[in-house]
């Protein structure tokens, strides 16, 4: 169902699911000054669905993603996020606090780690559970202790960020945003600042929280794990969705001749070939 | 891998406050009769290892004790006989005099007892006695006297430890007001054009208009201070704060002493410097930091303070060390508003030893010194920032 559209979304039903929506964006719009980088978009994603963004650069994957936890301030739209509206473009308190709740909703791993450097490992897990949520310490360090092992660092509870690598930091600003209990991870090219052979790792653990039933949205250039982990893969261009399918229907199926291109540079060797073998003599709209 | 947390470092900011804390109680216990002057040294002075005398001047060094001496009642007896001497009295500060007896012709080399009488306007009198053997006049006065320096030495000291004095409050109420000062410089989100392309409201705009005053008044402060001189700011706030607190109608018990003067004007004055340093410190910590606070939740408030300004901080500690060392120097400004701080100690001695090149010698020797000091922990403590950055 390729959704492209500058107008809102009529009133049309839902189809029946058998999930709950957990993330509604209505016809969302950002412009940075003349600039035009949202154009309106509008998706829904049901718990449990791992949604990938693909598209070229400049095209508004990470600017919607950022939008979602209003690091970047949406113009204009509806963002409804486990059942909290934001009318975007308002101001006031009722929006700053439906900002905020939106966020505590939300976890975000971002390209750049951002750990804070001055903590160490665990005291960046715990910072938010303690400061936001006001938890006990013991309750916060035992949930840290759970997280690290999950992702496989309990032997570096204890550095710093200057003192582990990229790979490792990554799993730790995983731990991080899982240690608020998020009911939506927002993934924003975690693996485009790491050496090839740390990407694994981190990949590893989003399958993992994945596969335990985490909702998430994932902005990435990893076309393997967009193939085997994701629900579905949106293809964005200049601010729109050009297709909205299933992985194996976006690479190997493209409708339009934008995405066969982007995907041309983009896929792996071997399923480039069964791209260019699937579409071989298919006219393709722009 | 983990570092002791600066002991040294506080060990040196307790020896600091120690000294700062004797500075002040000391003088204040030597809490002396009022009324009764207090001879406190001599010349030809017998405890120093100076044995030559000019034979034509005697000099008395009292503390006045808010008593006024009236020199023409002032005595001197050499060898048990009154001596034909002109007494004047010279006020080298409030807390220190000297009467001067001279007479016409010089006495020759031998030992004698002197016996000086100080008489105040009251009428009450104090005494000293004492012997010196003179060699003679001896060959002169020369351009630089250590006997001066020696002399004065611990005179010129106390000078130095109210320089420190100055310049340790001074540091932290500036730092005070610049970590103010820059929260308010960086409290500009947008501008109005901006604000009003994205919301279209004028009650936004109202309430942007008072949520802008602590940048205005931010950036007021930092532009006066920064573009009037010190030496003016410090004349200023001297002299203007006595008729603001008569103008209001406050008893004069309320001016502020010449230190707080002092104080207040170097705080502001690096106050304004230090805020343009913070400013720039919190806003090289990356973006990505306050955004990763966002993402979890945090306010702005809870941003600022556990995540940017602890970032900030280190940041900015070589350059609040650089201003800290140019400050101790800035201090010697508040002279001029009768501060007795090392410079103006320095030439009180040299104005009451005629010599003050030594004095002021003494005073350079103690600046520089002060200056090493504070660089070396300046350096070490950059030293140690370097290693924990590279910590990898």
């Amino acid at each position: 169902m390729p959704v492209h559209s500058d107008m809102p979304m009529p009133d049309a039903p839902t189809p029946p699911s058998s999930s709950e929506v957990l993330v509604k964006i209505e016809a969302l719009h950002k412009k940075f000054g003349n600039n035009h980088v949202l154009r309106g978009v509008d998706m829904e994603i049901r718990r449990g669905e791992v949604v990938v963004l693909i598209g070229p650069s400049g095209s508004g994957k990470s600017t919607l993603l950022r939008c979602i936890n209003f690091l970047e301030e949406p113009t204009s739209g509806y963002i409804t996020v486990g059942g909290v509206t934001v009318k975007c473009g308002s101001h006031g308190k009722t929006y700053r606090d439906a900002v905020h709740d939106v966020r505590m909703k939300c976890g975000m791993v971002f390209q750049e780690f951002n750990l804070f450097p001055h903590k160490s490992v665990t005291e960046n897990i715990i910072e938010a559970p303690l400061i936001v949520k006001r938890q006990k310490k013991e309750a916060a360090l035992e949930k840290a202790r759970i997280l690290l092992e999950r992702v496989g660092l309990s032997d570096r509870a204890d550095y710093f960020p200057s003192q582990i690598s990229g790979g490792q930091k990554q799993r730790v600003a995983i731990a991080r945003a899982m240690a608020m209990d998020p009911e939506l991870m927002l993934f924003d090219e975690p693996t485009s600042a790491l050496d090839p052979e740390l990407i694994g790792e981190v990949l590893n653990v989003m399958k993992g929280l994945a596969q335990d039933g985490m909702t998430m949205i994932v902005v990435t250039h990893e076309m393997s794990f967009a193939r085997d982990v994701a629900d579905r893969v949106i293809f964005i261009d200049e601010g729109l969705f050009l297709e909205d399918e299933q992985p194996d229907t976006l690479f190997y199926h493209p409708q339009h001749e934008r995405t066969r291109q982007f995907l041309r540079h983009i896929l792996p060797g071997r399923d480039q070939e069964r791209l260019e073998d699937e579409t071989a003599g298919r006219e393709l709209p722009e | 891998m983990k570092e002791r947390p600066g002991a040294i470092a506080l060990v040196l900011a307790f020896a600091l406050l120690f000294c700062s804390a004797v500075a002040v109680v000391v003088p204040a216990l030597a809490l002396a009769q009022e009324g009764t002057p207090e001879i406190r040294g001599v010349s030809p002075n017998p405890e120093s290892t100076r044995t030559t005398w000019g034979g034509d001047t005697v000099l008395v060094n009292f503390r006045p004790n808010g008593a006024t001496i009236d020199p023409d009642a002032c005595e001197l007896y050499i060898n048990g006989e009154r001596q034909e001497a002109t007494a004047a009295v010279r006020a080298i500060s409030q807390a220190t005099a000297t009467v001067i007896f001279t007479w016409p012709e010089s006495l020759p080399g031998g030992e004698y007892d002197f016996r000086a009488v100080l008489a105040t306007t009251e009428g009450v009198t104090v005494e000293r006695e004492w012997s010196f053997n003179s060699e003679g006049q001896g060959s002169g006065r020369s351009l630089i006297s250590f006997q001066v320096m020696q002399d004065w030495f611990w005179f010129i000291a106390r000078g130095a430890i109210v320089t420190v004095e100055l310049t340790v409050i001074s540091i932290v109420f500036a730092s005070i007001l610049a970590l103010f000062g820059a929260l308010g410089r960086l409290s500009r989100k947008m501008s109005y054009r901006q604000a009003w392309a994205k919301y279209q409201s004028w009650g936004y705009l109202a309430r942007m208009t008072l949520g802008r005053i602590p940048y205005w008044i931010a950036t007021f402060y930092t532009s006066l201070f920064r573009g009037t001189p010190l030496l003016l700011q410090i004349i200023v706030i001297y002299t203007v704060t006595p008729q603001f607190i008569q103008y209001f109608g406050l008893p004069d018990k309320y001016n502020p002493p010449a230190f707080w003067s002092g104080v207040a004007a170097l705080s502001l004055n690096y106050g304004a410097y230090l805020t343009e340093v913070f400013r720039a410190g919190i806003q090289a910590v990356p973006k990505g930091q306050s955004e990763a606070a966002w993402a979890l939740g945090m306010n702005s408030w809870q941003t600022e303070k556990r995540i940017v300004l602890p970032q900030a901080f280190k940041i900015v500690i070589p350059a609040v060390g650089n201003d800290f060392i140019a400050l101790i120097k800035d201090t010697s400004l508040v002279s001029v508003i009768t501060v007795e701080e090392l410079l103006r100690r320095s030439q009180l001695a040299g104005a009451a030893t005629y010599n003050p090149l030594s004095t002021l010698l003494v005073a350079a020797a103690f600046y520089w010194a002060l200056t090493i000091f504070f660089s070396f922990w300046q350096a070490k403590l950059e030293r140690r920032m370097e290693r924990d950055r590279a910590r990898a």
